[in-house]
């Protein structure tokens, strides 16, 4: 299956603008990914990474532009055609999007319950060889509610590449975990695609795991994109937004008094 | 996608080929499991495999189950080297008996 | 926000018109979503396994617990009491008449007609009712919605279509259970007051009642049946704003969903017995 790429790139995003109401929220977006390519978002909190993720998701539709996933526009694709496309993705949320009235493991098969006609049998050694790359093995029999952020997190994955799938989007994997389970969880990503070739794409603001797992960077800046580049341009770069947000500095924007005291007073 | 199955020292070897993904497993399965109940001896050649995910691996372990609790003789040939990456995720390469060739398996 | 501030200039009459308008317009759409949803949980229902997305017998079952069997106990309770109620109030007033023995006629029809639906309506609107919307949306609130879909599963196919189904078989179960208790509950009155058998009590109710008397009860629960899931269903989708908005989305779900079962009840009756 890796090897059958109908298209050159598996993630493509063309002048996309999105609104939430009134509000522009990203602004003309232009983003490709290669096949079997991990691509990291960056960005300063509100900067709409998961705003452009939701977009890639197909949960939102953009006001402009148009979002290609292995070559299928989002927009003119029939019903069936997109069922057939969320085959091949996986998805792990922010915080993990665990079916609560279902155990770890029922949550992790239910896309292979959903989606083929597989054996019981096998669904349930699928599920638990899942949950052995992410070492949840003994857990599976738990519910949601009685896991860890960190081990909700990992289930969440488990879900996501339960179909094998040929897209991976995985937002903010490291946040609020520990040094060393987010280590764990950046080496996991890693032999994920090592192992199945899988394009990744992680939404983070974790700068070590951002640049550990990277193979290019796109660093998002108030609904624009600042640059897309190797790890080391990103490093590199003598943009002053990238480097405060390399070097953890606080923004330094110059100050208009007049705009200042009017957006406080309102007059 | 054909399965060829033949018999050698004692052996069944089912060579699976090209894809074993979730359209070609469950037949692949069923292969497996039905020279498994006929107490055969099998081996499973994957050499001519270019693919194999998850329900394709899901398949083997239930093959390899089979195999032990009833006392049958179970083992993969010609693991390629993306089939063994699939394995190593899971860890399932220390699990099953994986040998080179078919003249290993005397062996087991 | 921005309105408020555009119209603030104007007159109150004007103001009032336009945010009659405004809510008018805003109902049309809900009516409109609500009415779509029903027509796709149909679709799901009966397409479904054609297009290889069945609607999960699984799931209907456990929400015909949740719904149905586990509300026995309640109904019963209520049922029961409801029928002693009846007949103490319908001998009291049929004594003055010297009619007492006619009150088993007003008691077989009220119920069967009558309470039996509407009681069980308004106890599966409060306890179901509410537990499905703040389900909805609190798995709106945390993203599984946003999962369901992204795995490819339809919500309305994999949510609301389970409990439409388990919806329209409980509450006419129920219902029929509701007439059977009333009934009881008003026989245990009426043989000490009337001095007859309760095996004498039940064939005079036979007699009195006919199969027009269930079945009417049963349409009826059917309707509100598809009211509770609609609007619970609906007002769930709707949740925003956390905690907070799951609560008021409760609340606002089971206010809405007595409300509509109590018109539809009027209406109904009107055009049963009239029309
Ligand atoms: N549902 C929504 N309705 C309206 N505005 C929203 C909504 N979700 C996000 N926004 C706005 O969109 C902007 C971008 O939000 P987004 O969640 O994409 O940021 P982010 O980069 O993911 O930030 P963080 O790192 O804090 O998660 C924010 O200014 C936010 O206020
Ligand atoms: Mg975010």
């Amino acid at each position: 299956m890796p090897a059958a790429s109908n298209s050159e790139y598996a993630i493509e995003v063309r002048n996309l603008d999105a609104h939430y109401g009134e509000r522009q929220i990203l602004n003309d977006i232009n983003l490709h990914v290669h096949h079997g390519e991990i691509m990291v978002i960056m960005g300063g909190s509100g900067s709409g990474k998961s705003t452009l993720l939701r977009h890639l998701l197909g949960l939102n539709t953009p006001t402009r532009g148009s979002i290609k996933l292995l070559g299928q526009d989002l927009a003119h694709n029939s019903e069936q055609a997109m069922f057939e496309l969320r085959r091949k993705m996986g998805v792990a949320f922010q915080g993990g999007a665990l079916f609560g009235s279902m155990t770890v493991e029922e949550n992790v098969v239910l896309p292979l319950c959903e989606h083929t006609e597989l054996d019981e049998n096998t669904m349930r050694i699928m599920g638990r060889m899942k949950l052995e790359v992410v070492n949840l093995a003994e857990f599976g029999d738990l519910m949601p509610s009685e896991l860890s952020g960190g081990m909700i997190k990992r289930a969440a994955l488990a879900r996501a590449i339960i179909m094998d799938p040929r897209l991976l989007f995985f937002d903010e994997p490291s946040a609020g975990l520990d040094p060393v389970a987010a280590v764990e969880l950046d080496e996991l990503i890693l032999r994920l695609r090592q192992a199945m070739n899988i394009t990744i794409v992680v939404v983070t603001h974790e700068l070590e795991s951002a640049f550990k797992i990277a193979d290019r960077i796109t660093v998002l800046d108030q609904g624009m994109i600042l640059m897309t580049d190797s790890v080391e341009a990103v490093r590199n770069s003598d943009n002053p937004r990238i480097q405060s947000l390399l070097n953890r500095l606080p923004r330094d924007d110059a100050i208009d008094a007049d705009e200042y005291m009017e957006r406080l007073t309102g007059i | 996608m054909e399965c060829t199955t033949r018999l050698e020292n004692g052996f069944t070897i089912i060579a699976l080929c090209g894809e074993v993904d979730l359209h070609f497993s469950p037949k692949a399965r069923e292969i497996i499991l039905k020279h498994l109940q006929d107490k055969n001896h099998v081996l499973v050649d994957l050499s001519a495999v270019t693919y194999i995910d998850s329900s394709g691996v899901a398949s083997l372990v239930e093959g390899f189950q089979h195999a032990r609790t009833h006392d049958l003789k179970f083992a993969l040939v010609g693991v390629s080297k993306a089939a063994m990456q699939i394995l190593q995720l899971s860890r399932l390469d220390k699990v099953f008996p994986i040998i080179a060739n078919a003249t290993e398996a005397a062996q087991l | 926000m921005s309105n408020a501030a555009q119209n603030s200039g104007l007159h109150p009459a004007i103001r009032l018109v336009e945010n009659i308008g405004r809510k008018t317009v805003a109902a049309i759409e809900e009516l409109g979503y609500v009415a779509s949803m029903l027509a796709e949980s149909f679709y799901w229902l009966i397409f479904g396994r054609r297009q290889q997305q069945p609607v999960r017998l699984r799931n209907v079952i456990a929400e015909a617990m949740r719904i149905g069997v586990h509300a026995i106990p309640i109904i019963s309770i209520i049922c029961l009491a409801i029928g002693v109620m009846m007949a103490i109030q319908g001998i009291q007033t049929l004594k003055t008449f010297g009619a007492e023995s006619k009150v088993i006629v007003g008691l077989a029809i009220a119920i069967t007609r009558e309470f039996a639906p509407l009681i069980v309506s308004i106890m599966v609107a409060g306890r179901s009712g509410s537990a499905i919307t703040a389900r909805i949306g609190t798995m709106l609130e945390s993203q599984e919605i946003d999962a369901l879909r992204v795995i490819g599963i339809n919500p309305v196919r994999y949510i609301t279509a389970p409990l439409l189904l388990a919806m329209m078989i409980s509450i006419p179960a129920l219902t029929i259970l509701g007439d059977f208790m009333g009934l009881l509950g008003g026989g245990l009155y009426s043989i000490i007051e009337l001095k007859i058998t309760l095996p004498i009590y039940f064939e005079r109710c036979a007699a009195a009642l006919s199969w027009t008397d269930i079945s009417q009860g049963l349409i009826k629960s059917l309707v509100f049946a598809a009211i509770i899931v609609l609007v619970s269903v609906s007002n769930g989708f709707q949740v925003r704003g956390g905690a907070e908005g799951v609560g008021r989305a409760t609340t606002r779900s089971v206010v809405m969903s007595l409300t509509f079962i109590v018109i539809a009840d009027m209406i109904f009756t009107y055009f049963l017995n009239f029309a």
